[in-house]
């Protein structure tokens, strides 16, 4: 992994950092990648891969209105609100 | 008498019997609070709200389980109007409008939620080091950790300030600070506790479990705490049993099984020798020892640490400024907004995770490390499945060593990532697990790991009791004295 990698991913990630710290977390990643790539010495032909302990479907509940609306409450949690909406930068000119 | 180091079913006994109030009881909790100021335990306290509902079971008697008991809540659970912060900046100033069900359960139980306990930020920690709130001090020594990433939790309930605390394991975080500390805690079954209102991390790893003084006490949290939730959809429908009903069971005839290959020469001399005292006192409680193979079990770190952090990626992204949690001043548009948002509401070691796993996630990479991992987590599980043919449970030390030195780990992540070397395994099989205190080296608490079978809690807690009935380790106090 390089710093391009690294800078690529962190757009994905919408993460950024400082330049002078760019060589000690491509080093530190380049590391994890490496202790992880053991296991690629491991043979997992026709092995279906675990995507949880359990297996088993998830239940499903019915499609009914069992909550108030609370607007206000979840309005009032937000970094910017008016009394209808969350307030981000504007997006369309 | 002093309240401290009681466990449970001492304080219950101190109230009923009316040798102490419940307002007693609770301001003496905070009293304990404010003498160990220095731990940095808690990041916020309730004392109002609890000082009040004190007062009330003081006016109206309760016959509820938990009625009057104070507990320390993993600041990771959702707590209706009671700041949760996850150890993170990023939710440094967020208030839930609603509480965890595990939470609820155990606040139906009457319970008392004195606050809200340190942790690693969003959990991704061994040493409760990488809080946004400052370091926790284990009890058992000045500048020593005491683990993660449920330190705080371990910290109060060492310091015999609460019988018990809540916390969460998603590759031991309960077990491991559990054995730093000299106390006892268990992670249930993946999907024994409801994980709604639980601020996720790995949502096929997390658990959530009790960290108490005694076996008898981590069965008496687990009774509230688990519960089939509709709210989240991979919590288990199962019965769920009285879980003390078995603890004074004879374990004679038990089947252990100990791992061959957990290398325990690599381990210091003196906690390979509190291992070994303790297999030999279960054979005088006449267990048996039968040694089993997991071929697997030497990649659940790296296996881990493709999971966890692709998990951890997907779940964090939710954090971005928007709809609550912090914001970056001034965001000149949308995209400043969530990058600047992020990179200063998360630590050093939760945006290294976040990257790991959006790059094992990324076009290309999937195949080689996410799907690879969840094929070896299979032949993981696998090997577990069989091993439980053959015995009843495995028993392991939980930790390579005692508690270490804040930042002795130094600057090499994986270091600190093979802290839980042998507590991932149970997390990435879903199996439950425990820490119980079994020795002492240099003035350090140690704990054994008991690994139990699917859905098996009972047996896990019931092999831990009869040690705790016999042995006097977790009755150790960081004092110097026996509570």
């Amino acid at each position: 992994m390089d710093k391009k990698t690294v800078r690529t991913i962190a757009h994905l990630s919408r993460l950024t950092f400082e330049e002078k710290n760019e060589e000690k977390i491509t080093n530190d990643l380049n590391n994890i990648i490496k202790f992880v790539d053991q296991l690629n010495d491991v043979d997992t032909a026709d092995i279906e891969p675990l995507t949880s302990p359990l297996e088993k479907t998830a239940k499903t509940r019915s499609d009914n209105v069992n909550a108030e609306n609370r607007k206000e409450v979840f309005l009032n949690n937000a970094p910017s609100s008016n009394e209808d909406y969350i307030l981000v930068p504007r997006v369309v000119e | 008498m002093s309240i401290q180091f009681k466990t449970i079913k001492e304080l219950k006994k101190m109230l009923q019997s009316k040798e102490i109030s419940n307002k007693e009881m609770l301001e003496d909790t905070f009293s304990l609070i404010e003498d160990n100021k220095h731990l940095n335990a808690f990041i916020t306290l309730n004392k109002e709200a609890s000082l009040k509902k004190a007062e009330n079971l003081d006016n109206n008697p309760s016959e509820l389980p938990l009625a009057g008991i104070p507990i320390a809540q993993k600041d990771l659970f959702c707590t209706k109007d009671l700041r949760t912060t996850c150890g993170s900046n990023m939710l440094s100033n967020f208030i839930p409008p609603y509480s965890a069900t595990v939470i609820e359960n155990l606040e139906k139980a009457g319970c008392i939620s004195v606050g809200k306990t340190n942790m690693d930020e969003f959990a991704m920690g061994s040493s409760t080091e990488t809080s946004f709130f400052g370091n926790t001090e284990n009890p058992w020594g000045q500048g020593l950790v005491p683990g993660g990433s449920s330190g705080g939790s371990a910290s109060a309930v060492a310091a015999g300030i609460v019988p018990a605390a809540s916390g969460t394991d998603t590759g031991g975080s309960i077990r491991q600070p559990a054995s730093l500390c000299g106390i006892t805690g268990l992670k249930p079954t993946y999907g024994r506790i409801s994980r709604w209102g639980m601020i996720a991390f790995a949502s096929s790893l997390d658990q959530a479990g009790p960290m108490a003084r005694t076996a008898e006490d981590c069965a008496l949290m687990l009774n509230e705490m688990c519960s089939h939730d509709s709210k989240d959809t991979t919590s288990l429908d199962e019965n769920i049993p009285d879980f003390t009903k078995n603890l004074n069971s004879s374990i004679r005839g038990i089947k252990i099984g100990l791992v061959k290959e957990f290398d325990l020469s690599k381990l210091d001399s003196d906690v390979v020798k509190v291992f070994e005292e303790s297999k030999k006192h279960y054979e005088s409680l006449g267990a048996e020892f039968v040694e089993i193979s997991l071929p697997n079990i030497t990649l659940s770190v790296p296996t881990y640490y493709v999971v966890a952090p692709a998990e951890c990626s997907s779940n964090l992204s939710r954090f971005d400024g928007v709809k609550f949690g912090r914001r970056c001043e001034n965001p000149k548009d949308l995209e400043d907004l969530y990058v600047r948002s992020r990179s200063e509401g998360f630590g050093d070691e939760v945006k290294r995770r976040i990257l790991i796993g959006s790059y094992v996630l990324s076009a290309g990479f999937y195949d080689a490390y996410y799907k690879k991992a969840q094929q070896v987590r299979r032949l993981i599980k696998n090997d577990f499945v069989a091993a439980f043919e053959k015995v009843d449970v495995i028993m392991s030390p939980t930790t390579r060593g005692t508690a270490f030195k804040a930042g002795s780990m130094g600057n090499d992540p994986i270091q600190m990532y093979l802290e839980d070397l042998f507590t991932i395994p149970a997390n990435l099989a879903g199996l439950p697990a425990m820490s119980v205190p079994n020795g002492i080296v240099n003035n350090k608490p140690l704990g054994m790991q008991l690994i139990g079978n699917f859905l098996e809690e009972s047996k896990i807690l019931q092999v831990a009791h009869s040690y705790q009935t016999s042995t006097d380790w977790h009755l150790k106090t960081p004092n110097g004295e026996i509570s």
